[in-house]
């Protein structure tokens, strides 16, 4: 990494359609919390998916994390799945409680 | 091992004045600060434990109310854990050694080591500021469980405010090392010819760097119910307060991790050494610290048993608990395998490691007791956890901390301590440690519960003895730390390697220069640990 720093240019369309995407899905938040009431519970869970699939791809394109090493991707992997596993933790206990 | 007439300006001289400290970016002189910090709160922590042991001496008021108890308690707690024992090691002896061990001239973001240590005297500050003002320190306990701590009248406010300043500079010490570790290592020191030190810290900086936002956003979140009634976590308004805890142990069980692996680390130094031979199972203590990290991540139900989480969620965590004994116990086969044939020098280092093990092991196994989902509906919340935590702390970390002190002590300040009066604070020490900590097992297991100023007049007999061993601990810690600052005064010079230690930071100068190596060290070819003297076979 210390030497080589080679620039990466990211396509015009590349850029415009990760905003595009991102502007869709927050559509669609709003969307489920406003229309998607007799969701219930699931629309807290819709919301935080919604949201950890915008984060991946701002930090995939955006980010670049695409341009990373493998190692750099393994460690992202690692923190959410702890994430996931704090949620699903948490959730267990709740349902049955 | 260069010739010790040569003049040369060690780090300690190289300037001079009370701005060449305060705004250093030497890592070693950074190190020194956080030294001269964490045992100054140490020793206040340690009065406020001295005098809880005074007001239970007997049952009934002897010296002060129930409520300053609880707030004595309280600051105690709050001040041994972010002020003292997270940021021990790693801030004193990780900064002041990593670079060292690793054959590099600093850490790789000096800047930012010297912002996490002023964010520590700025989050001290906010500590002790609840003695002045709002209506006293917090009474909740270091864990600010909710919903208590989002109705009482105490400044909760500023003692959460500290420990969120706390986390981040706990941060920014974990980021510092893990980038240190990657890029740093001097030439042709791959991973696994790293001091196992240095993997220790390793395993620590990654969860300092990720468990450690957890407990931020869970006390903003304290805070916040505090200010505006927002109802996350207290039920009379809507909230729940099991959450509370899901959250605050999510941080704080890894954290007990922040807390031990950087003194395991220590005790994987150590031994070889005064053993002179190879450390047994090199790959196995580096990996089981990384284990212990990780699996660190998924045990915290098993401080809730009883707080009614779910039933199913308590096996499962219980379970998950039994897993952790596992790479603990690599670690501890592999110390005591070290030290079989070896050729053992007994010197006040080496004891305190002995002494590590000996405690360490009673809070692991009275841990497993307490992870056990039956045996914690009894023992929760009695001074059984009390005497189990403070022997995974004070006997576990503490000792490793002291120890680490007399052992490169010669290095950081280029004096020898005087030994005689080292062994007998040691001494002293141990033996009033377990005076005071083993009969609260006892006490736990009858029933006795914690965070009273008061208790039954069966319990009066057992709880004497524990005070008592209070006053030869302290006697103990006064000798040790008299001795030290005597001898970095007025002690015999050191050479520059007094143990026939074979790790980097004994190939320069005691005390080392600004940076560190005049020549590039040599890395010994088999292994960090490859004494030359030692018997094999
Ligand atoms: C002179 C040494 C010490 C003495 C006499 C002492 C004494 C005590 C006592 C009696 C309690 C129980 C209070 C109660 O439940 O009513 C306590 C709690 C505690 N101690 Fe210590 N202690 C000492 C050193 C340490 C050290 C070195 C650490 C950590 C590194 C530590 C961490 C704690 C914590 C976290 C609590 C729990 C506070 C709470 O309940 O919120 N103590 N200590
Ligand atoms: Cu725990």
């Amino acid at each position: 990494m210390e030497n080589n720093k080679h620039e990466h240019i990211t396509s015009y369309k590349e850029h415009f359609s990760t905003w595009l995407a991102l502007i869709l899905l927050t559509f669609m938040t709003v969307f489920v919390s406003v229309f998607g009431a007799d969701l219930r519970t699931l629309s807290v869970a819709t919301a935080m998916l919604i949201a950890t699939i915008k984060a991946t791809a701002v930090a995939y394109y955006f980010m670049h994390l695409k341009y990373e090493p493998k190692i750099y991707k393994a460690m992202m992997a690692v923190v959410l799945a702890l994430f996931a596993f704090f949620m699903i933790m948490i959730t267990i206990d709740y349902l049955t409680r | 091992m260069t010739s010790e007439t040569l003049p040369y300006t060690s780090y300690l001289k190289e300037k001079t004045g009370i701005m060449s400290w305060l705004f250093t970016l030497d890592h070693k002189r950074i190190g020194l600060m956080y030294l001269y910090g964490i045992v100054a709160f140490f020793l206040v922590g340690a009065t406020l434990g001295l005098l809880m042991r005074f007001e239970l001496l007997n049952p009934g008021k002897d010296l002060v109310d129930p409520h300053t108890y609880n707030q004595i308690f309280t600051l105690h707690g709050v001040i041994m854990i972010f002020l003292f024992i997270i940021p021990s090691i790693p801030a004193v002896f990780g900064n002041f050694f990593l670079p060292l061990l690793l054959g590099t001239d600093d850490v790789a973001f000096p800047k930012l080591n010297l912002l996490s240590f002023w964010l520590y005297v700025l989050g001290a500050f906010f500590a002790l500021a609840t003695l002045i003002f709002g209506d006293g320190p917090a009474d909740t306990g270091w864990t600010f469980y909710a919903p208590y701590s989002v109705k009482t009248g105490t400044n909760v406010t500023m003692s959460v405010l500290a420990a969120f300043i706390l986390g981040f500079s706990s941060i920014l010490t974990g980021l510092n090392f893990i980038v240190t570790i990657h890029r740093l290592r001097t030439p042709k020191m791959g991973f696994n010819q790293m001091p196992l030190f240095a993997w220790s810290l390793y395993a620590t900086s990654w969860i300092q760097l990720l468990a450690t936002p957890v407990i931020g956003i869970t006390l903003l979140m304290i805070v916040a119910e505090r200010m505006f009634g927002i109802g996350l976590f207290d039920p009379s308004i809507g909230g729940d307060p099991i959450l509370y805890q899901h959250m605050f142990w999510i941080y704080s069980h890894p954290a007990v991790y922040i807390m031990a692996l950087p003194a395991m680390g220590i005790v994987s130094e150590i031994l070889p050494t005064f053993s002179q031979r190879t450390i047994f199972g090199y790959k196995a203590i580096a990996y089981s610290s990384m284990a212990i990290a990780f699996i660190g991540y998924f045990v915290w139900g098993h401080h809730m048993f009883t707080s009614g989480m779910s039933g199913p969620a308590a096996y499962i965590f219980s379970i998950l608990t039994f897993l952790v004994a596992i790479p603990t116990s690599i670690k501890v086969f592999n110390w005591v395998s070290t030290l079989y044939k070896g050729s053992i020098v007994i010197e006040v280092p080496l004891l305190f490691m002995l002494a590590f093990i000996f405690n360490f092991l009673i809070g692991g196994l009275t841990g497993l007791a307490l992870g056990a989902l039956a045996a914690d509906v009894h023992l929760h919340d009695t001074y059984f956890v009390v005497g189990h935590f403070h022997y995974v702390m004070f006997g576990g970390t503490g000792f490793a901390f002291f120890g680490a002190l007399h052992y490169w002590f010669p290095k950081m300040w280029g004096k020898m301590y005087n030994k005689t009066r080292a062994y007998i604070g040691f001494a002293i020490l141990f033996v009033g440690f377990n005076i005071l900590y083993f009969p609260m097992l006892i006490l736990g297991i009858q029933g006795m519960p914690r965070r009273y100023y008061d208790y039954l007049p069966e319990f009066t007999f057992l709880n004497q003895v524990s005070t008592v061993g209070s006053w030869i601990t302290v006697t103990g810690l006064i000798i040790i730390i008299v001795n030290l600052i005597v001898s970095g005064r007025n002690g015999k010079k050191a050479t520059d390697n007094p143990w026939n230690g074979i790790t980097l930071e004994w190939q320069t100068k005691s005390p080392p220069p600004l940076h560190n190596f005049d020549k590039m060290p040599t890395i010994p070819e088999r292994g960090p640990y490859d004494y030359p003297n030692a018997k094999r076979g």
